[in-house]
């Protein structure tokens, strides 16, 4: 182990080169090499879909082990969507093998002549024609592969028709069901020629102290099968969250105007586990088995068969547009996953082009012809599949919201997004942590880099726990400013190190069963790097990670301009619900998360503060290029 | 002459079994070196497979240097003397033996040496079982 394997697309060659230790101990494993490797390998300003733009796929030091939701793989490059740091990550069955292959990363560059697959049989790396595999969807692509290379158990990344045509915001897909979503690596590839990497892995993956290892595993198995929260997740999965944020107001409906949709009880998880619910499928050695496969037993959509909606997707392609038919949502998610795109920054999209056409900003005519009500998901459907293939105005949507209001010349006030990122589903009015995390979020209008929950969620016990009982009740208020600085840098960099590992978010954020402390531990005993398990020591690296990927966000144009959300958040108080009359106020909170995180007033790290982090290159690299 | 036995739904795929039962036998994590495998099939296909030690074993018949015995209602293969030629692997009409991945020679279910099976011990979806075929038939008997 402790190998990284190198593809130079242009060249057509394959390089192995050994995971440096320093890397190791500065960085762990994932995002934190992810952080490096990027800032010094990409030149500032360059366009994503240069060659030179460098596409990760990492894993962790959990990755492959018998650790809770250690599943992963995460995938990294400058961003087309954003520009910026570009963070995906992904369950299913991938990471895992590319370990199991020998490779703790792949680092991929350049670009091939001819679409290309690359093909990994542990020591054997071959870049092979794809010519038969271009325009394929997903699930094509990977039956294909498989039936080529006669193993139905080789695990297949790989972009549809989306990532070839250049979306803005096309994934990568894993296993039918499961991608690196968000931020356009997709694209990345298409832009590559590539057109998938085919991982088979025989090798074993090993841990530094082994005993140990297994009493904390056997520890936090034990853990995850107590949480109710997470057996609740076992049940319903993500939609769960569905009823719950009915009842507190905060399911962003129609373009994220308002926090209440008046049917949302058909598309909550008690409907979908009565109605179309099939099967419960899991990722890699995972206890919490929150994929649920459902199928359409009528109307229009019915036979419809996919694993899917996540809660996500529920908000973006059913409430955020205005849709409650849940055979609509399922059948839109199932053909952005098959198109291989994002079904958060897709729904969103099309909610903007909804409300755009709702307030007569655009003709019936430009939209192709489609009337684009809200809850038209006859229309909405019919867009995924023109953004897909840039057909008509599928080719203005297809370059994401912001742009596509650019060029529009029309609508940018309803565009929501952060730095060029279509918004997730939370609302900072109604919970205003996650207003700061979506400001702050290094890619962009993000949730998953450090959303807080003890507020929205209510969980006290936990929050007295981690903050103390002092905090409570204003930390767990989500309707107040206080605290949350506080709370969302926490989050942010025991996230930073949960990127690291890699462990999913499910188990930590929520349900809140695992935090910096049991990460520290597990990273210690499955390294053998004693300082990992010192918990200050823990916090000092995430701090490390959150800087370096601020600064190259920093080194590319960014400062506290950027750090802002939808002008609906702060002026226009939430209309109705439980809510009602909420805003958010970010300034405040921006200004404490700056000191808390020791950067300037334009949100810039100080000198002082990249150098105590063992930075000063990376101050020097600002200040040579006049961002500091 | 218990086995481990899936209890015929509710398998999730996650391979968990799999990786339980390497770590056991190699103290080490990987899905190929387990001797327990999940068949999956899009989209609802998920099924776990491994040794019903057979009383009449096809892998025992055809091993040319007799490396597989049965003993006390176990299938056991004798990793020093097998040969790695794979032609167990062939025979077993399961697809419950294969070769180690690294090591080369033949491994299948040994229900953990006596100890608690481990992929019945991790399984997070609790459809694996060590029972005896009396009980799993009487399982499968209609109680309406």
């Amino acid at each position: 182990m402790g190998q990284v394997l190198r593809v130079d697309l242009t060249k057509g060659k394959p390089k192995i080169e050994q995971l440096p230790h320093k890397l190791v101990l500065n960085y762990v494993g994932g995002t934190g090499f992810a952080a490096r490797i990027l800032f010094d390998e990409l030149r500032p300003g360059m366009d994503a879909f240069s060659p030179e733009n460098r596409l990760i796929f990492a894993t962790g030091p959990l990755t492959g082990t018998l650790w809770p939701t250690a599943g992963r793989l995460a995938a990294y490059a400058k961003s087309p969507l954003t520009g910026i740091w570009g963070e995906a990550h992904c369950g299913g069955f991938f990471g895992p093998e590319l370990k199991f292959a020998g490779y703790d990363m792949l680092i991929l560059q350049g670009r091939a002549k001819q679409p290309v697959y690359l093909w990994i049989d542990d020591g054997t790396v071959e870049i092979l024609p794809a010519r038969d595999l271009w325009g394929r969807n997903t699930a094509e692509t990977t039956d294909m592969i498989r039936e080529r290379h006669g193993d139905k158990e080789i695990e297949v990344g790989c972009i549809g028709q989306a990532g070839e045509r250049l979306v803005r915001f096309a994934c990568i897909m894993n296993n039918f069901q499961d991608t690196a979503g968000r931020v356009g690596l997709g694209a990345v590839m298409g832009s590559k020629n590539l057109k998938a990497v085919a991982v088979r892995g025989s090798q074993a993956v090993t841990v530094a102290d082994d005993d140990r290892f297994m009493e904390l595993v056997d520890d936090a198995h034990e853990r995850v099968l107590k949480q109710p929260q997470a057996q609740q997740m076992t049940k319903y999965g993500t939609p769960l969250l569905v009823a719950y944020k009915s009842k507190i107001g905060e399911l962003p409906t129609r373009n994220h105007q308002t926090g209440v949709f008046a049917n949302s009880d058909k598309l909550n998880a008690d409907t979908i586990r009565a109605k179309y619910f099939t099967k419960t499928r899991s990722c890699f050695a995972c206890r919490i088995m929150c994929k649920k496969v459902n199928r359409i037993p009528e109307g229009k959509y019915k036979g419809t068969i996919s694993g899917g909606p996540e809660y996500e997707s529920i908000y973006s392609l059913g409430t955020n547009c205005g849709v409650d038919d849940f055979g609509a949502v399922l059948r839109a998610n199932q053909l952005c996953n098959l198109y291989g795109q994002d079904s958060i920054s897709a729904g969103c999209i099309i909610a903007w082009l909804m409300e755009c056409y709702e307030r007569g900003l655009v003709t019936r005519k430009q939209c192709d012809g489609l009337d684009l009500k809200w809850g038209n998901h006859e229309a909405m459907i019919a867009l995924i599949e023109k953004i897909a293939k840039r057909e008509g105005i599928g080719d203005l949507l297809a370059e994401g919201s912001y742009l596509a209001a650019k060029r529009l010349g029309k609508g940018g006030e309803y565009v929501m997004h952060v730095k060029k990122m279509e918004i997730s589903g939370q609302d900072g009015r109604t919970h205003r942590s996650v207003a700061l995390t979506h400001a702050i979020s290094v890619r962009g209008a993000d949730h998953l880099r450090s959303l807080v929950t003890v507020d929205q969620l209510g969980y006290e016990d936990t929050a007295a726990k981690r903050y103390g009982k002092d905090k409570l009740p204003e930390v767990c208020d989500p309707y107040t400013e206080k605290y949350k600085a506080m709370v969302v840098r926490d989050a942010e960099d025991t996230f930073a190190i949960r990127d690291s590992l890699i462990v999913c978010w499910y188990s930590c954020g929520w349900p809140p069963i695992f935090w910096m402390p049991d990460f520290a531990t597990v990273a210690a005993a499955a390294t053998g790097v004693e300082e990992f398990g010192k918990l200050e020591h823990m916090y000092h690296i995430a701090q490390r990670i959150c800087n370096l990927r601020r600064a190259f966000n920093v080194r590319e144009g960014l400062d506290k301009r950027h750090d802002n959300i939808p002008k609906r958040f702060t002026h226009e108080p939430m209309p109705e619900g439980p809510g009602k009359g909420q805003v958010a106020n970010l300034e405040q909170m921006l200004r404490e998360y700056y000191e808390l995180r020791g950067w300037d007033r334009k949100g810039i790290p100080t000198k002082r503060t990249l150098t105590e982090l063992g930075l000063s290159d990376v101050a020097e690299e600002l200040k040579r290029l006049g961002r500091m | 002459m218990a086995r481990i036995v899936y209890a015929g739904e509710g398998c999730t795929g996650c391979k968990i079994c799999s990786v339980a039962c390497a770590y056991a036998h190699d103290r080490a994590f990987s899905v190929k070196a387990g001797r327990i495998w999940v068949v999956k099939e899009e989209p609802l296909t998920d099924v776990p497979v491994t040794c019903y030690q057979c009383v009449k074993p096809p892998c025992k018949d055809v091993c040319p240097v007799g490396a597989i015995s049965r003993v006390d209602d176990l299938v056991l293969i004798d990793e020093n003397t097998c040969i790695g030629c794979g032609a167990c692997v062939e025979a077993c009409p399961f697809g419950a033996v294969t070769l180690h991945p690294t090591r080369g020679v033949a491994i299948k279910c040994d229900l953990c040496g006596g100890k608690e099976p481990q992929c019945v011990k991790v399984c997070p979806a609790k459809v694996l079982k060590l029972q005896v075929p009396a009980v799993v038939a009487q399982e499968r008997r209609p109680r309406k």
